[in-house]
């Protein structure tokens, strides 16, 4: 029983894995480059809630849509006003302004909120357990990976069954040519960078509610979606759903097992899924 | 005949070319083309490898940085956006098909009438032209032949209603009777509505039984132009390789 209870454990944490890779894999389809200020995206979203949950007497669903919407427009404005001036055929520029975009909004957290570790209130849902025999899970790790599931889904929808996730679509294979349909490809990045940081922001205040944060837990959930974008593999968002759930029950077992490890048995997993298959669990192959 | 050759058209002007000039960064590819086409007629295109065909087509449709005037019914295009120039009713079959591979047959029509023209086009009668499309229509449009894939480029492009329809080199790399099939239906539009075209081919007696009137370039000047009825395919053919045409 203990070992069923370590794997849905692991699948329950996979799911926020697979959250914090999604918006790292939507903008590496789309733009083709890497975001390093992804895991800022993730802090970020935490330390918004944070404020508003202190200035605010909001109940908590409220801050958790408000938090991404805030977060879809700044990330909107950074695409328009910076990233897409430096979009190109080199892939250094982007990777260099996100990585510079990385360090100010860390250095600019901690000068507003110190480098103390900070935690989102939630009360007695941190603690409250569904119990089915001698079998219990937690309210909330089960609410994240439902919420996790429910936004890969909405996320497939958009993109594989609305005209705008058809242009989005044929913005990433061509981005050059679909402007002569009518298409501003411009806007259909600065939209998916707003998408993929309201993404990030969610997940960070799903993990805010977990666990606590510093200005400086950016890296980490950084290292975490690229190793899910890698082990999942890239050209499918359910690629990511597969490489989240693999890391999380990788991370939970390895806990378990040999409790200070670490996640030197996620980085083993991410080193013999380069080795083996390299194109992921469930990445398309592609040649070139 | 001077580099700048051109010629008028007797139906009413819906086209006007002038003086122009397209560059890719510092290198200059066209140098002063003009031309006049009238509603509902088709321009054949001809010229050898890097005459600067696709450039004219490219500078026409906004994708090459381009100098001069380009009116189409009135409007100077000139300097616009793509976008702007897609909305004033040019639309592009690209050289090589440019699938969107990820994008079913369907939606890559789709993506054509994003454009907002309203029109004869329609998902129906792009598949009333060409009967596969309808048939595949949920398939991924790169597992499609190359044929059906200048199939979807075309009905792509008619799926935007256009007023100037541009198809770079439709038959390239196609099977005889794949080219013939798709020629023939483009064939069947001609002069059956105010939709003007203008047409890239390497082949030039196809080209000029094609269309009304043709254009010759040569390392992106215009050299030789006129009407495709009656024209004389080996003068046509000495200005394509550059032997003297006077």
């Amino acid at each position: 029983m203990i070992w069923i209870e370590t794997l849905v454990n692991g699948l329950m944490l996979g799911g926020l894995y697979a959250l914090f890779g999604l918006g790292l894999s939507l903008i590496f389809g789309v733009m083709k480059i890497a975001n390093i200020a992804h895991g800022e995206m993730v802090v970020g979203g935490a330390f918004l809630a944070f404020t508003t949950s202190s200035l605010l007497p909001l109940p908590l669903w409220m801050t958790m849509a408000l938090v991404p919407l805030v977060m879809f427009g700044l990330a909107y404005v950074l695409q328009l006003s910076m990233i897409n001036r430096v979009l190109g055929d080199d892939p250094m520029p982007p990777l260099l302004m996100t990585f510079g975009l990385s360090i100010v909004v860390q250095n600019l957290l901690v000068e507003l909120f110190g480098a103390n570790n900070r935690a989102l209130e939630i009360g007695a849902l941190g603690t409250a357990r569904l119990e089915i025999g001698d079998f219990a899970i937690g309210y909330l790790p089960l609410g994240t990976f439902a919420l996790a599931i429910a936004l890969f889904a909405a996320l497939h929808r958009v993109l594989n069954h609305t005209g705008w996730g058809r242009n989005v679509r044929a913005t990433a294979d061509d981005p050059a040519l679909v402007g002569i349909f009518g298409i501003e490809r411009r806007t259909v990045f600065a939209a998916v960078m707003g998408l993929a940081a309201a993404l990030a922001a969610f997940a960070g205040i799903l993990l805010a509610m977990r666990t606590s944060v510093t200005p400086f837990s950016g890296s980490e959930r950084l290292l975490i979606a690229f190793e899910v974008l890698v082990i999942g593999g890239l050209g499918s968002i359910w690629a990511s759903l597969a490489g989240g759930l693999a890391l999380g029950v990788i991370h939970v077992f390895s806990a378990r097992l040999d409790p200070a490890s670490g996640p030197l048995y996620g980085h083993l997993l991410l080193i013999a899924i380069l080795l083996a298959r390299p194109e992921g669990l469930a990445g398309k192959v592609r040649s070139r | 005949m001077r580099g700048c050759a051109s010629f008028t058209s007797d139906r009413p002007t819906m086209l006007e070319v002038r003086d122009l000039d397209a560059f890719y960064g510092d290198f200059q590819a066209l140098f002063g083309i003009g031309l006049d086409l009238g509603a509902g007629e088709t321009l054949a295109l001809v010229g050898a490898n890097g005459a600067g065909k696709s450039s004219f087509l490219h500078a026409l449709c906004g994708l090459t940085q381009a100098k001069g005037t380009i009116r189409l019914g009135g409007t100077d295009l000139i300097g616009t956006a793509p976008r702007d120039r897609a909305r004033a009713g040019i639309a592009l079959s690209p050289e090589g098909r440019r699938m969107f591979t990820s994008l079913s047959v369907r939606e890559n029509l789709e993506i054509g009438a994003n454009v907002g023209r309203s029109g004869h086009w329609t998902l129906e009668s792009v598949t009333a032209l060409f009967p596969i499309l309808g048939e595949f229509s949920d398939r991924p449009a790169g597992l499609l032949s190359g044929g059906q894939q200048q199939m979807v480029a075309i009905g792509r492009a008619l799926m935007a209603n256009p007023a100037l329809l541009l198809l770079d080199e439709v038959s390239l790399g196609l099977a005889p009777v794949v080219a013939q099939e798709v020629l023939g239906a483009l064939a069947g539009l001609r002069g059956a509505s105010e939709m003007m075209t203008i047409l890239v081919e390497q082949d030039i007696s196809r080209a000029i039984a094609g269309s009304d009137r043709f254009l010759c370039l040569l390392e992106g000047r215009a050299v030789l132009a006129g009407e495709s009825k009656g024209a004389d395919l080996d003068a046509i053919g000495r200005a394509y390789f550059g032997e003297d045409v006077a």
